[in-house]
């Protein structure tokens, strides 16, 4: 892979983990943000396989191996999230996070 | 290599899985009595502390150790990239982890006995303190990060363990956002620097130093990192959250998030940036482009970690002023602490990380007793405003004087552990010379605030006339309905016990700190000779 490929890949996944990063800090929607968090997840997870490919360095196949372990780790987080949110449903009706708001901020 | 080989460094981890299994099991079988679950986790807990303070060396129990004492501190062989390695250090924040899930565990078999989800909370607990002690024995930075998952997956879960309760499920969910964020930066920052590096093995790290192509890279990824890790040890900017969850989340799970959870943080950055605060400069070769140039690291990462460290204790320490609730003021005192501790990586000398361990050890114990004797009070049905705690030192003597305890070790008053932390941290800082005194100069600075509002809930406590009716003085009998008043005054003996083993050995170490200075000061010259 060419240093201008590589500068092009690394420009994709700083864009993803922009977009990312921004949705969880703006979106009021749980489901939305849970997505967001996918999208940052996935930058990183790009970033392994790119520097895998990376021919110059000794990265090897642990970058293939550890895309794996996070596309799995990524999953469980999303389930936990999910369990959160249904217990926050039942409880106030909404998956609106502005309106949760005993606690002060 | 036998299995039995392999496995036997994990001993304690293993105790630990098996504990939870054995919950979760049990919980199937709805056997859920506190008795029962509560009891598991103690014994866990326990046999996990056996098991540490043997391999540390602990004389009485070597009978337990289950590593060899030659694999302990030992480098790898060059060129290996093994994922974890059992250091002293690592073996002293294992106990420390331990330490504060026994007495959480301990506190809280004193919850009603039928309490719903309790099963669930003690099996979390102990899912949670098994990640905590991967973290202290990784050296990969993936098993690292992967590690303070485990644990950060089975503390949102904490939070909201009674799933009735609106105040614990809205701080796990901001708990949720968070830790979300922390873990996206972390990772992208984690493969940056394997971008950079071409290896995620903190040993491999170490030892290219800077001396990589990629200094925009590692620089990058490092800051991406801290932004990460700054997350889960409550650093001035990463911090707001901090206060609502530990306002929000059940008392026993505040003591747990605020005494164990936190440390694991600490750990993280010790392993972390030992290297690059290390590192004296670097100057990276051209040819990549964007990615080439040269960069000093070292200094330019002390300055940012001091900076940031004063950050934390000052503006903690100025907020945990204006707070008119226990846990908030709580809260905001354990972020200023944070501030404290991080005190050590900035400099990275053997004398600051052991300053900085006996803090966190300190501070484990003191905030872990801080929120027990929180939660025993709001089981007594004292309300959570620090006026609340009106003349509580008079009514309840003995709780009101482990709670004075706490607090004034927390301030740092001499025969302390307080006292000893602090006091060797900040000498460390002096005896490092050059603009490390001004971290010495702002600890002291603060600690000299901090003495304002721990002094303010004393005040209230032995000062101020009890509030009438004096709801201390009802203990849990509240009504003919309400459930048969505790042991120990309404306390019970789990939480009783707890606070007065805390108590006692905050008094003991703070009397003759010899007991544990001496080996974390040995397990921290290891630790900073290995990085190197």
């Amino acid at each position: 892979m060419t240093e201008l490929a590589l500068t092009g890949f690394l420009g994709l996944s700083a864009a993803l983990v922009g977009i990312g990063i921004f949705g969880i800090l703006t979106r009021r929607n749980f489901i939305l943000l849970l997505i967001s968090v996918e999208i940052a997840m996935n930058a990183a997870i790009l970033n392994f396989v790119y520097f895998a490919a990376f021919p110059s360095g000794t990265h090897g196949l642990s970058g293939q191996a550890i895309t794996v372990v996070l596309i799995g780790f990524a999953a469980t987080e999303v389930a936990v999230g999910l369990a959160i949110v249904l217990a926050l449903n039942r409880l106030k009706g909404t998956i609106n996070v502005a309106r949760a708001t005993e606690l002060k901020l | 290599m036998t299995f039995s080989s392999f496995a036997a460094p994990f001993a304690p981890e293993i105790v630990l899985l098996a504990g939870t299994l054995l919950i979760f099991a049990l919980d199937v079988l709805k056997v859920r009595r506190i008795e029962i679950t509560g009891g598991i986790a103690v014994a866990a807990t326990l046999a996990g502390i056996a098991l540490v303070v043997a391999d540390l060396g602990f004389a009485p129990l070597a009978f337990l150790a289950t590593i060899p004492a030659a694999q302990i501190d030992a480098l790898p062989a060059a060129g290996a990239a093994p994922l974890y390695a059992v250091t002293s250090l690592g073996l002293v924040f294992q106990a420390i982890f331990l330490l504060a899930a026994f007495f959480v565990a301990l506190g809280s078999t004193s919850r009603p006995s039928d309490e719903r989800g309790a099963s669930i909370f003690f099996g979390l607990l102990l899912l949670a303190t098994l990640g905590m002690l991967l973290v202290a024995i990784a050296s990969d930075l993936i098993f690292l990060l992967l590690a303070i998952e485990v644990t950060s997956i089975a503390s949102y879960l904490m939070v909201a363990y009674t799933r009735t309760d609106a105040r614990g499920v809205e701080a796990a969910m901001k708990f949720f956002i968070i830790g979300a964020l922390s873990t996206v930066l972390s990772f992208f920052g984690a493969s940056l620097l394997f971008g950079a590096y071409g290896t995620t093995n903190l040993y491999l790290i170490r030892a290219a130093g800077t001396a990589v192509g990629y200094p925009t890279l590692v620089l990058l990824g490092y800051g991406f990192l801290f932004a990460g890790l700054a997350f889960k040890v409550t650093l001035v900017p990463f911090h707001a959250w901090a206060v609502d969850v530990y306002d929000g989340a059940p008392h026993d799970v505040s003591a747990f998030l605020a005494g164990g959870t936190k440390k694991m943080g600490i750990f993280a950055f010790f392993l972390v940036f030992l290297g690059p605060v290390l590192a004296v400069d670097a100057v990276g070769q051209s040819g990549y482009g964007l990615f080439g140039g040269s960069l000093a690291l070292g200094p330019s990462f002390q300055l940012a970690l001091g900076v940031i460290a004063v950050l934390t204790m000052s503006v903690g320490n100025a907020l945990a002023l204006l707070q008119k609730e226990m846990k908030r003021m709580l809260a905001y005192s354990s972020i200023s602490q944070a501030g404290y501790m991080m005190i050590g990586i900035t400099i990275g000398s053997a004398p600051a990380l052991g300053g900085a361990t006996l803090q966190v050890l300190a501070h484990a114990l003191m905030k872990t007793g801080a929120f027990l004797v929180v939660s025993a009070v709001a089981a007594l049905g004292v309300g959570p405003l620090i006026e609340d705690y009106r003349g509580l030192g008079t009514r309840r003597p003995l709780l009101g004087a482990a709670f004075a305890l706490m607090l004034l070790s927390l301030a740092g008053v001499p025969l302390t552990i307080g006292f000893v932390s602090k006091f060797v941290l900040f000498s460390a800082a002096v005896r490092a010379q050059g603009w490390f005194l001004w971290l010495a100069v702002a600890g002291l600075l603060n600690s000299a605030i901090s003495v304002f509002y721990y002094a303010r809930v004393l005040k209230a406590m032995y000062f101020d006339p009890s509030p009438v009716p004096d709801p201390a003085l009802a203990g849990a009998v509240v009504g003919g309905a309400g459930p048969p008043a505790l042991p120990v005054g309404g306390l019970g003996y789990g939480r009783a016990a707890a606070i007065a083993l805390i108590a006692g050995l905050i008094v003991l170490f703070g009397i003759d700190p010899q007991l544990v200075l001496g080996p974390i000061q040995a397990a921290a010259y290891h630790f900073v000779a290995a990085g190197a």
